[in-house]
């Protein structure tokens, strides 16, 4: 006979354990782990490989509490939105109370053993990006100010250079730059998301940019931050910290990400039955050019022996 | 009112409740292994460290 009453389980839902893995965001994880392990890849030096295993993995669990912590405080606007409706808490498969938990116990775990094994620099930005998404981003910037993509992009944007602290131990101007690059390629990447969802953002009152200040604006400065990303990737090389397979590689992604920005950018606002294309053409394209962007980067460090 | 599950709700329950304990026994046993391998890492950097500050102090002695 089961000693549990059966009676007394059912208020509580028991999340299976692929709740808890969906929590963790894990597809927006592989771009953090991808950009991390090229920052450790590509800065100059040497890590051990299960020090760097340790790094990336606590890079990943960071930003999975982050992610669970994210959820755990807008599972109500999770709710509203045809998107986000099927995640755990919003379909209630979890108690809010587990996902909290889970959040802090993934976020605490990942900075006390990046801090343990790896050093207090790696860990203290590993921290302040966790805070810097779970609080600034979540709680403070997002339900306040259309800029909140703007200014949250740093969240997104600390992964590689955490990793490259991970080899080198302190920070110069190309991990910066690197951090530079996510954060103006955020908000292009995530407006052109919002410009086909916005409906959604709307009905439950966040201050997305197309939301607030109208498609038009937002598609101009789709195309502005499209305009500033470019000479910004080609710093590293123009700098010298990269050779020429990244410089080469860095300009003729960024062309394109301009052009499909300029589609995006000088179209007319919507109409009836538009199935935005050139908006989910550059969402996707947006992703691509980030994953072989910073590809390109450790292939060049290898392959040239550039700023090694 | 807190409604009795059924014996399928209960199975249902009882199935996740044994997912979720086996995913974190697996979670346990790799932090485990990983703390074991940070340390022998952390071992191997210390005596390597060690070793060259007492070679850099015979050679220091013999000049």
């Amino acid at each position: 006979m089961s000693s549990t009453p059966a009676f007394a389980t059912l208020a509580l839902p028991t999340a299976d354990w692929r709740d808890f893995y969906a929590l963790t965001k894990p597809r927006v994880m592989t771009l953090v782990i991808f950009t991390a392990l090229c920052g450790l890849l590509a800065a100059p030096g040497h890590i051990d490989p299960v020090l760097g295993f340790t790094a990336i993995l606590c890079i990943a669990v960071g930003a999975g509490g982050s992610a669970a912590l994210n959820q755990w405080w807008e599972s109500d606007l999770d709710a509203g939105m045809k998107r986000t409706r099927q995640r755990p808490l919003p379909a209630g498969r979890m108690d809010r109370s587990s996902a909290r938990d889970f959040g802090f116990a993934l976020a605490g775990g990942a900075v006390i053993t990046m801090g343990l094994a790896i050093g207090v620099l790696a860990a203290g930005f590993l921290a302040l990006a966790i805070f810097y998404y779970a609080w600034i981003y979540t709680v403070w910037l997002k339900p306040r100010t259309p800029q909140n993509i703007v200014i949250g992009g740093g969240a997104g944007a600390f992964p590689p250079l955490i990793g490259w602290i991970a080899v080198t131990g302190h920070v110069t101007l190309m991990p910066v730059l690197l951090f530079l690059i996510i954060f103006m390629w955020t908000p292009p990447h995530f407006w052109a998301l919002a410009l086909f969802v916005q409906t959604d953002y709307a009905k439950v009152g966040i201050p997305m940019m197309p939301v607030v200040a109208g498609e038009r604006s937002t598609r101009l400065q789709v195309l502005a931050y499209a305009l500033v990303l470019l000479p910004l990737t080609l710093l590293p090389w123009w700098l010298g910290y990269t050779g020429m397979v990244y410089g080469l590689s860095a300009l003729a992604l960024g062309l394109v990400f301009v052009v499909l920005s300029a589609q995006v950018g000088l179209r007319r606002a919507r109409s009836e039955g538009d199935a935005m294309k050139p908006e989910k053409r550059l969402f996707a394209y947006s992703i691509l050019y980030l994953f072989v962007l910073f590809a390109m980067l450790v292939v060049d460090h290898f392959a040239t022996g550039v700023g090694a | 009112m807190t409604q009795p599950l059924t014996p399928a709700e209960l199975a249902a329950f009882r199935a996740r409740q044994k997912s979720r304990s086996r995913a974190l026994a697996l979670v346990l046993v790799g932090v485990a292994v990983l703390f074991f391998a940070i340390t022998l890492v952390k071992l191997r950097e210390e005596v390597a460290l060690s070793k060259q500050a007492r070679q850099a102090g015979v050679a220091q002695a013999a000049h």
